[in-house]
């Protein structure tokens, strides 16, 4: 190898380190976030604080990974906030008439659950099918069936949460893989033997059984997405619809696919906020879940127009804006300040994706 | 060839229906409550209708320009909100610096207009300095604006105003006491229980003017003329030597100014600032806009259309609400109707005239 192509080369992988860094710049972003508050934040960096993040984080990892898809394919979901919400107050309103009926427990959680799952892909066939068949701008199908199934939602919960619920959802939402506490030992799913009330503030836990679910669920659609056809088509209609239909997909099955996917695991967001809170929560016509859950798809890479973006970003994203919330509110930052660090955040996002633009292909 | 002529008579008929069945459909609507709600047919009610209706109004046109140049907006609610907050808050300041009510509000509110505008001007440096997507850009400052106006309340809301404040924003052109006739701008005191007939709200008048000087601006100026162009194709727009980024920083500095001016009126209507008092806002403006048969893809869109699908939500709202229908068949039917009318403008496309 000559000296000049040696020199090229090196150009070459510092040009890639460089791009590298800016692809991943949310990552990098994340961890220079993680060490700064763990110097400002007080506790911020105990196992404690880091499982609450993951912890807490779980619906939004569920809607943006739902978005994630929508916005490859070149759409977008607005509806996805309140179809969590539709889906968590029609499982708790289940299993509170079930629990009222004295049912047993396991029918209760797997039908309430079932029935929520189920009908929470209802919005994502409508808007799908307004998408796909009658050419309605995803913007605008959404954006009705978001009105549609919160006034849907408020007529189901009469405008109040949903409440009635055994305890064990709590304990099961809530609970940890493993519990271990100095001197008593170590126990799965439950406290070690000889545990007093009073001792659990010192209490060890160990991975929040919300993580699992939110992993195993992301691992699956990580392998849908990359690893089967069924992904590559979506980067493919996203790319370009006429190239996608000229190359033979269906593409109006696929995107009906698509929003019908976003839709449930919007769903399972909204049945896991069940097991969460212990109350059926409408979602509050403000709360803008849905931006969140594109702020974060948009942090990880993925472009509006399409064709680009990954679930790993998504997730990313997602942390990150969990993380900053975490980390201001511990470090004593007002929350005001929190709906500006985002703002601001995400336009350095889009502005540093412009300037790198990408130089290894996707 | 007469049965062809009269075969494409009717059919540009049907076309024509099509094209404003939005304008149709609200006189449905208003026949419709007239018929079926008690109380709706009422000078009070139809009064009602343009009050509630001022800050779809106003956000609708803001919203209208920058969908017809493509983009859109997503901060015109908040910045309804950070103006509501900002003007309540320099009121109150103005007048403990020893001023008079009446100057204080007029300086206060002329300087929300500066402030209010600035978010806008910095949506438009993003979108056409930086590239940012409009949806970005504008969803950031929804945050930023947001964070502020909450940081300037503490969380709760600006209040202490001036009681000229509210006598501004509830007063009307003009009031009618049966038996002793019309009086303009106040009335004389009457004992409890006369009838008081309110005539025209000023606000609707401020707000109306505001249309009509920007309906003028994107209709009969270059101005707007180049807006269209933009929506059109940015391409072309370039090439025939319009200053698109430039163009592009006003009409977002325009969609700011506008949702100012409609927080403005909302602090002298409710006499508060609150943060998060155009949250409801924020999705309507632009199912306003859609209603009133502008494409989100940019270059179509009237004020004209954007008034009656602002219209068309506010006696929906205000009808639901006189027969004391839950809240909820509200959202329910304001998402059909948005659904209906992107499908009934699929079937009918426009005729272009050749």
């Amino acid at each position: 190898m000559s000296n000049g192509n040696s020199y090229l080369t090196l150009q070459l992988e510092r040009r890639t380190a460089i791009s590298v860094l800016a692809r991943n710049w949310a990552l990098a972003f994340l961890v220079g976030l993680l060490i700064v508050f763990s110097f400002t934040g007080r506790g911020f960096l105990s196992l404690n604080n880091i499982e609450n993040i993951l912890y807490l984080g779980t619906i939004f990892v569920f809607l943006a990974a739902g978005e994630t898809f929508v916005i490859i394919a070149g759409g977008i979901d607005l509806s996805v906030g309140f179809v969590m919400g539709l889906s968590s107050v029609l499982t708790a309103q289940i299993m509170a008439t079930m629990t009222a009926a004295r049912l047993p427990l396991a029918e209760t959680m797997i039908v309430g659950s079932l029935v929520g799952l189920a009908v929470s892909v209802i919005p994502g066939l409508i808007s799908g099918i307004l998408i796909a068949r009658y050419n309605v701008p995803a913007f605008i199908a959404t954006l009705g069936m978001l009105g549609i199934t919160n006034g849907v939602t408020l007529s189901i919960c009469q405008g109040f949460p949903v409440s009635g619920l055994p305890n064990s959802l709590v304990k099961l939402g809530n609970g940890y893989l493993a519990y271990a506490f100095p001197g008593k030992g170590f126990r799965f799913f439950a406290w070690p033997p000889g545990m007093v009330e009073d001792q659990v503030r010192n209490l060890i836990r160990i991975v929040p059984n919300a993580l699992v679910l939110w992993v195993v669920v992301i691992l699956v659609l990580l392998f849908v997405l990359n690893r089967t056809k069924f992904g590559q088509h979506t980067f493919a209609i996203g790319g370009s619809m006429e190239a996608a239909k000229r190359a033979g997909i269906d593409v109006r099955r696929h995107l009906i696919i698509i929003y019908v996917l976003s839709s449930f695991l919007a769903g399972l967001a909204g049945v896991y906020n069940v097991f969460q809170s212990g109350v059926g929560n409408f979602t509050p016509f403000g709360a803008s879940y849905e931006l969140f859950a594109i702020a974060a798809v948009v942090i990880g890479g993925a472009s509006l127009m399409g064709g680009k973006g990954s679930l790993i970003g998504s997730v990313v994203g997602v942390l990150m804006l969990e993380v900053l919330e975490n980390g201001l509110s511990i470090s004593g930052v007002p929350a005001f300040f929190r709906f500006i660090a985002v703002g601001v955040i995400l336009v350095i996002a889009v502005v540093i994706d412009q300037l790198f633009p990408d130089l290894l292909g996707r | 060839m007469s049965d062809s002529t009269a075969l494409m008579r009717r059919r540009s008929v049907v076309t024509f229906v099509g094209r404003r069945w939005a304008l149709l459909f609200l006189l449905l609507e208003a026949i419709l409550f007239c018929l079926i709600a008690e109380g709706f047919f009422t000078l009070h009610t139809f009064q009602l209708v343009f009050v509630s209706g001022i800050p779809l109004f106003l956000l609708g046109i803001a919203e209208t320009f920058v969908i017809i140049t493509g983009g859109i907006d997503l901060s015109v609610g908040f910045i309804y909100g950070f103006a509501s907050v900002i003007s309540a808050k320099l009121v109150v300041a103005l007048q403990g610096t020893g001023m008079t009510d009446g100057l204080a509000i007029l300086l206060g509110c002329l300087a929300t207009l500066v402030i209010g505008s600035v978010p806008g001007y910095i949506n438009g440096i993003l979108v056409a300095r930086l590239n940012v997507p409009p949806f970005i850009a504008t969803y950031s400052m929804l945050s930023v604006t947001y964070g502020v106006s909450e940081l300037i309340v503490e969380g709760s809301q600006a209040g202490n105003l001036p009681y000229l404040a509210s006598v501004i924003g509830s007063a009307n052109l003009a009031y009618y006491i049966p038996g002793r006739g019309l009086s303009f701008f106040s009335h004389e005191r009457v004992p409890r229980g006369t009838d008081v007939i309110s005539l025209i709200p000023v606000m609707v008048i401020v707000a109306l003017i505001f249309v009509l000087i920007f309906a003028y601006l994107l209709r009969s100026t270059k101005f707007g003329q180049h807006t269209y162009a933009i929506g059109g194709s940015v391409d072309a727009a370039v090439r025939s030597g319009i200053n698109v980024k430039g163009h592009l920083e006003r009409v977002y500095t325009i969609s700011a100014f506008l949702a100012t001016v409609a927080g403005i009126i909302y602090m002298l209507q409710y006499v508060e600032g609150k943060s998060d008092a155009g949250a409801p806002f924020l999705l309507d403006s632009i199912v306003a806009v859609v209603i009133g048969g502008a494409s989100l893809y940019g270059g179509v869109g009237t004020i004209g259309g954007t008034l009656i699908g602002a219209l068309l939500l506010s006696v929906l709202e205000t009808g639901l609400r006189v027969m004391g229908v839950p809240t909820f068949t509200i959202y329910i039917t304001v998402g059909v109707i948005l659904i209906i009318a992107v499908l009934v403008d699929q079937f009918f496309p426009e005729r272009t005239e050749t």
